[in-house]
C-alpha cells in the first residue's frame, strides 16, 4: 500500500462535499436559534427552576424561603398519601405494562394469522389511540355507570346481576376499572407496532417452525417472541413511561378517588399544586423532582439490563 | 386429519372452519369493543337526554340534528372548537417550521458542538411533563402569558419540539448529500436549499410529524387545564370537562359535545388512515 492510495481518490469532490457541509456562522444560527431558544426558555429553564423550587417553601406571592431537603424528608417519611399514590402507580405500571405489551402482541398475531378484512379491522382497532382521554374517560364513565352503564346491563342480561358494581365508586374496583380503560385506549398502538415487526420477520423461519410441527404456543414462545424481543422491549419502556406519568384518565374518571383508591403520583402533584389553595409550589415540585428522577433512573436501568440480556442471547 | 381430507375434502374444510370459529368470534368481539363505543356516542349525540335515560341503547328516532346547532352556540362548543383549532394550528405550524430548520441544520451541517446540541435538544424527549408544568405556570405568569392562548401555544411547542426534531432529523439525514451539492453548484443559497429542496423532499416525514403533533395536541389536557382558566379560552377537552362538571346529568348534550370533538379526527382518519397510523407510531418504530 503506497502513500498515494491512502489519499482520497477524487480530492476535489471530497472538498466539494466538505464545503457543502460547512456554512457561515450567521446562517447556522438562523437555523438553530429558534429551536435552542424554545429549548432553553421553556424546557431547560423550567426544569432547573422546578428543581430549585423543590428546595423552597413558596408563599402565595411567589416569595420563597429556602428549606433545603426538608420537603423531601416530609414526602418520604411522613406523607402517607404520597405512598398510597406510589403504590397505586406501581400497580398500574407493572400490571398495565405487561398487559399492554402482551395484549398488543396477541392482537397483532390475531391479524397476522390471516384474519378476513385485516386492513379494516386494523383501522378500527386503532381508533381509540386517536381519541383524547377526555372522550375516552367520559365514554367509559358512562359504560361503568351503575344504573344504565353497559357493563352492568350485560351482567344483568346474562344473569350475573349479583356481580353488578358501581365500578368507579368502589375503592376495590376503581383502580382496575381505570386500568382497563387505559388498556383499551392503548392496545391498538402496541398492536400496530407488533404487526409491523411481525411483517418484517423472515417468512422462512415461521415456515420452518411449521415444518417442525410446532404448536402455536411453542411457536409463540420459542420463535416469535425471541425474534420480536427488541420491539417488545421498546414497547415496554414506552408503556412504562406513559403509565408512570398517568394523569389525564384518572383525573377525568375518578379524580383520584374514591378514598385515594386511584390517586396516582401525577394527580397528587396536581392536587397539591393547584387544588389545595396553599399556593405552595415547593412541595409538589419536590414530588415531581423525586418521581421524575425515579422514572429516568428506571428507564436507564431497564435499557441497560435489556441491552445486557440481548448481548447474552445473541 | 390428512386421511380425512383425502376421503371427504368438504368435511375437512368444514372442520377447519369450525376450528376457526372462536378466533373469528374474537375478531368480531374486539371490533365491537373498540368501535362500538364511538357508534354509541354518535347515536346519543342525536338524542335528547330524556330519550337516552329511557333507553340508553336505542337508535335516534327522530334524529335531533338541531342539538349540534344548540351545542355549538348555547353550550359554547363553537368557542371551544375555534380555540382548539387556533392553538393546535399555530403550534403545529411553529413546530414544523422550527423543527424542520433545526433538523436540517443538524442533518446537513458539520459544526463544532453539533453532537452536544443534538443531545441537549433530544433530551427534551425524556423530560416528564410534571417537571415542566409547575414552573412553566410560574414563568408564563411572569411573562403575562398565563391564561392566554399564546402561552399555551408556547408550552405545546416546547413539549413537542424534541420529538419533531428527532423524527425529521432521522429522515433528513438519509437524503443523499449529492442532491445538496448539486443545488449549491446551481447557486442556491442555504435558505433556498432548505425551502426548495429539504422541505419538499422531506414531505413524508413532515406529514408524519404534522399528524402526530395535531392528534396529540388536539387531545392535550394537562397543560391546558393548568395554563387556562377563562371560559372563553378553553380548548375542546377542557370545555367538555367543564360542561360535564356543570351539567353532570345532561348526557345528551355531553354526547353532542364529544361528537364535535371526535368528528374532525374521525373524518381525517377515514380519509388518511394509513398516514395517521404511521404518524402516531412514528416515534416508537425505528
Amino acid at each position: 500500500m503506497t502513500a498515494s492510495e491512502l489519499q482520497p481518490v477524487r480530492t476535489d469532490d471530497g472538498l466539494a462535499s466538505q464545503g457543502a457541509r460547512q456554512t457561515s456562522r450567521a446562517t447556522l444560527l438562523a437555523f438553530v436559534v429558534p429551536a435552542v431558544a424554545i429549548f432553553v426558555l421553556f424546557t431547560l429553564y423550567p426544569v432547573l427552576r422546578t428543581i430549585w423550587n423543590s428546595t423552597q417553601t413558596l408563599g402565595p406571592m411567589g416569595n420563597g424561603t429556602f428549606v433545603g431537603l426538608q420537603n423531601f424528608e416530609e414526602i418520604l417519611f411522613r406523607d402517607k398519601t404520597f405512598w398510597k399514590a406510589v403504590s397505586n402507580t406501581a400497580i398500574f405500571t407493572i400490571v398495565g405494562t405487561i398487559a399492554d405489551v402482551a395484549g398488543g402482541l396477541l392482537l397483532a398475531l390475531c391479524l397476522y394469522a390471516g384474519a378476513p378484512m385485516s386492513r379494516t379491522l386494523r383501522v378500527i382497532w386503532f381508533t381509540p389511540v386517536l381519541m383524547s382521554y377526555v372522550v375516552v374517560g367520559i365514554i367509559w364513565t358512562w359504560l361503568y355507570d351503575y344504573d344504565w352503564g353497559l357493563i352492568n346491563h350485560i351482567l344483568r342480561w346474562i344473569g350475573l346481576g349479583a356481580l353488578e358494581q358501581s365500578w368507579l365508586g368502589d375503592p376495590n374496583t376503581a383502580l382496575w376499572a381505570v386500568l382497563v380503560t387505559h388498556l383499551w385506549k392503548w392496545l391498538g398502538f402496541n398492536m400496530i407496532i407488533c404487526l409491523a415487526a411481525l411483517s418484517a420477520l423472515p417468512k422462512e423461519v415461521l415456515g420452518a417452525a411449521e415444518l417442525d410441527a410446532c404448536g402455536w404456543w411453542a411457536k409463540l414462545v420459542y420463535v416469535i417472541t425471541p425474534m420480536l424481543w427488541p420491539t417488545l422491549l421498546n414497547l415496554t419502556v414506552l408503556s412504562f413511561i406513559g403509565k408512570m406519568m398517568m394523569f389525564d384518565l384518572v383525573w377525568i374518571m375518578t379524580g383520584g378517588g374514591p378514598l385515594w383508591a386511584t390517586e396516582t403520583v401525577s394527580t397528587y402533584v396536581y392536587k397539591r399544586a393547584f387544588n389545595w389553595n396553599t399556593f405552595n409550589l415547593g412541595y409538589p415540585s419536590a414530588i415531581a423532582v423525586l418521581w421524575s428522577g425515579m422514572i429516568i433512573a428506571f428507564v436507564l436501568l431497564m435499557m441497560r439490563l435489556f441491552r445486557q440480556r440481548e448481548r447474552l442471547e445473541f | 386429519m390428512a386421511a380425512l381430507a383425502e376421503r371427504h375434502p368438504g368435511l375437512a374444510a368444514w372442520f377447519g372452519y369450525i376450528r376457526r370459529i372462536p378466533w373469528l368470534a374474537f375478531l368480531l368481539l374486539y371490533t365491537i369493543v373498540t368501535g362500538g363505543p364511538f357508534v354509541w356516542v354518535a347515536l346519543m349525540s342525536l338524542r335528547t337526554t330524556n330519550e337516552i335515560l329511557d333507553a340508553p341503547y336505542a337508535l335516534p328516532s327522530p334524529a335531533h340534528w338541531g342539538k349540534f346547532a344548540e351545542a355549538w352556540t348555547a353550550s359554547k362548543y363553537g368557542v371551544y372548537f375555534w380555540n382548539s383549532l387556533i392553538v393546535v394550528g399555530c403550534a403545529v405550524v411553529l413546530l414544523t417550521l422550527i423543527g424542520a430548520m433545526a433538523a436540517h441544520a443538524l442533518a446537513r451541517f458539520q459544526f463544532r458542538g453539533r453532537k452536544a446540541l443534538r443531545l441537549a435538544i433530544l433530551s427534551g424527549m425524556m423530560v416528564p411533563p410534571q417537571l415542566l408544568i409547575l414552573s412553566l405556570f410560574q414563568i408564563l405568569l411572569q411573562f403575562g402569558l398565563y391564561n392566554t392562548l399564546a402561552g399555551l401555544v408556547l408550552a405545546y411547542v416546547a413539549t413537542q419540539l424534541a420529538m419533531t426534531i428527532y423524527i425529521l432529523e432521522g429522515f433528513f439525514a438519509q437524503l443523499p448529500q449529492d442532491l445538496f451539492d448539486a443545488a449549491r453548484m446551481d447557486g442556491y443559497s442555504d435558505f433556498e436549499i432548505f425551502w426548495k429542496i429539504t422541505l419538499p423532499i422531506g414531505m413524508p416525514a413532515i406529514a408524519t410529524t404534522v399528524v402526530l403533533n395535531f392528534i396529540i395536541l388536539w387531545n392535550e389536557f394537562l397543560f391546558a387545564i393548568v395554563l387556562l382558566t377563562d371560559d372563553d379560552k378553553r380548548t375542546l377537552p377542557l370545555g367538555i370537562m367543564h360542561f360535564m362538571g356543570a351539567h353532570q346529568l345532561d348526557i345528551g348534550m355531553i354526547a353532542t359535545g364529544l361528537m364535535i370533538s371526535i368528528a374532525p379526527i374521525i373524518v381525517l382518519y377515514a380519509c388518511f388512515s394509513e398516514i395517521m397510523i404511521k404518524g402516531m407510531t412514528a416515534g416508537a418504530v425505528r
